[in-house]
């Protein structure tokens, strides 16, 4: 049985799981839909004015795609470790030939598939209620499975260091929330103070921002990164990010006691 | 390989709590152990530390000539106590999902038949009932045909007729050589299946043998029970130690020949009893005599009616 017979046992395990929740499925699907309404569609933007959502709506597509590239992992995750342990299915699969990273792995599928679903639903929403003009690059479709593998992994974090799926639960809201409004997703640099910049830096989903609006949206004048097309460079500093916590969050699952 | 499980003072402490205290054993390859003992004794500790789950403080473990964590996991079969496998796949899936993960597999198909759920199949586990759901948690350790067993009080919650498939299952098991390490607190289980029986208490192995060698050496004498009213001072000129308990009065060492004469005693004396019954000691009784010190002085109670003895000959 070889480590892709494995991946895919808990891969469909995995799936099953998750469309057979069908509240999580609603409102995985759900919560950006309702987002996107609220900020596009409702307040929508007003690019002469001051404030918020100042900008053209396709400056607005990274911090979309971000509610779940980011969310959706850290929560799932980060409750499917915790029922995990709860239900003693690491100690269980800690017996089994499966190893941490396939676990890690096969998740990170499912969740690739339900995100990559969910990224294009809201792509169409965004260009049909907001009329924003993006350009429709090849590379989104790496940037958003970067995304999934980096979030998942720091969700396996979550699930692993808190001690229940409400604090899982809970962790991955506190820490989502800021991160989503602070990496120049909804919130520009420039509306941030100026000492805010490096926590601005230090978070992933920036690069992945960044990246997909230098991909989607080349007006918006993403600068480049040391002379490197801005697309591709932070495409490599998320993917450099992701490694570092996929194996950080595979090498949390906890198999012992 | 004759020995597959071998543990060499093994030691594990949680804070002030000494959950193992230098447990040595080994078991033999188409053995059944049943590792018995109170609640808290250590009995779940001691299967972590030999299936890697948890690390030993001290102490070495060997399974399958490896030590646990180095273990080739195909062949190996473990069934966590309070396991809980996703709960919106079926019967089948379950079963089909965990043989995914070995190298070689039975058919799922074939295992559901053994746990007796084949009609259960396309229930998803959460709908199961808590006997069929630990059923199906046996079967995802029979998935990959184990060369050794560890089963955490497999069949807690299982009715009888289950109880005894699973018993009949792990005995074709060993018999096809398969070794078994099983705690329970199930007596009857232990007594039924075991080759040997290992008995933890505070965390140390106070006794370990055939269950007949065990109750010929711990479990006392037979036992005619007597459902009576009368006082224990009545007895006291039985030819036999006599203890009360509650509205019964216990008799020690009579053999079933000596029954008329008890019998006889009370008769003459005019003392009423509604009910008499007779018991060889079992494994019941070697697990009160060993273990039950260490419940009473937890529990801070004098017996495990919760009543006080009274003494005529020997404790009860």
């Amino acid at each position: 049985m070889s480590v892709v017979d494995r991946v895919r046992a808990e891969t469909g395990a995995g799936w099953r799981s998750f469309v057979r929740r069908r509240t999580a499925v609603f409102f995985t699907f759900f919560f950006p839909v309702i987002l996107i309404v609220i900020f596009g569609a409702l307040v929508r933007t007003d690019p002469t004015g001051e404030g918020l959502f100042t900008e053209p709506p396709a400056y607005y597509v990274p911090g979309y795609l971000a509610v779940v590239v980011l969310f959706t992992p850290l929560s799932r995750l980060g409750s499917e470790v915790a029922r995990h342990r709860e239900g003693n299915r690491f100690e269980k699969l800690a017996t089994t030939p499966l190893t941490r990273g396939e676990w890690l792995l096969a998740q990170t599928v499912v969740n690739a598939v339900i995100i990559g679903l969910a990224s294009l639903l809201i792509l169409a929403l965004v260009v049909i209620l907001t009329g924003a003009e993006i350009a429709f690059s090849p590379l989104l479709v790496p940037y958003v499975l970067v995304g999934v593998v980096c979030f998942c992994g720091v969700g396996t974090m979550l699930g692993s260091y808190t001690d229940s799926r409400d604090g899982a639960v809970a962790a991955s809201n506190a820490i989502g929330l800021p991160l989503l409004f602070l990496s120049e997703t909804f919130v520009s640099l420039e509306q941030l103070p100026g000492w805010f910049e490096p926590l601005v830096n230090l978070s992933p989903l920036t690069y992945f921002a960044r990246g997909v609006r230098a991909a989607t949206y080349p007006d918006a004048g993403t600068p480049a990164v040391a002379g490197v097309d801005p697309a591709l460079a932070n495409l490599a500093i998320l993917t450099a990010l992701a490694i570092a916590a996929f194996a950080l969050g595979a090498r949390s699952i906890p198999r012992t006691d | 390989m004759d020995t597959p499980v071998v543990a060499e003072g093994l030691e594990k402490r949680y804070g002030e709590t000494v959950a193992l205290s230098g447990v040595t054993l080994s078991v033999e390859r188409g053995e059944v152990f049943a590792l018995i003992g109170p609640n808290g004794a250590g009995k779940t500790t001691l299967v972590r530390a030999l299936t890697g789950t948890t690390e030993p403080d001290a102490g070495t473990a060997r399974v399958l000539e490896a030590e646990p964590t180095a273990v080739d996991r195909d062949r190996l079969g473990v069934l966590p106590q309070a396991f809980s496998p996703p709960g919106r796949l079926t019967a089948r899936e379950l079963l089909a999902y965990y043989a995914g993960l070995y190298a070689e597999h039975r058919d799922p198909e074939d295992v559901l038949a053994d746990v007796g759920l084949a009609d259960a199949g396309e229930t998803w586990y959460e709908d199961l009932s808590g006997g069929q759901q630990r059923r199906v948690c046996v079967g995802t350790t029979l998935v990959n045909d184990p060369g050794v067993l560890f089963l955490d009080e497999p069949t807690t919650g299982i009715d009888p007729a289950g109880r005894r498939t699973v018993w009949r299952l792990i005995e074709a098991l060993a018999e096809a050589g398969t070794t078994v390490f099983l705690t329970t607190h199930d007596m009857a289980e232990a007594e039924r299946l075991a080759d040997r029986v290992g008995l933890l208490a505070g965390g140390d192995l106070v006794a370990r043998g055939t269950p007949e060698d065990l109750v010929a050496e711990h479990a006392g004498s037979s036992r005619l029970e007597i459902e009576t009213t009368a006082e224990p001072s009545a007895f006291e000129d039985l030819a036999f130690p006599v203890a009360a308990r509650g509205e019964e009065v216990i008799v020690r060492g009579v053999s079933p020949a000596d029954i008329g004469a008890v019998v006889d005693y009370l008769d003459a004396r005019d003392l009423e009893y509604s009910g008499l019954s007779w018991s060889e000691p079992d494994l019941e009784d070697v697990y009160l005599a060993l273990a039950d010190e260490t419940e009473l002085e937890r529990t801070n109670r004098t017996d495990r009616t919760g009543e006080t003895l009274a003494h005529t000959g020997e404790t009860a």
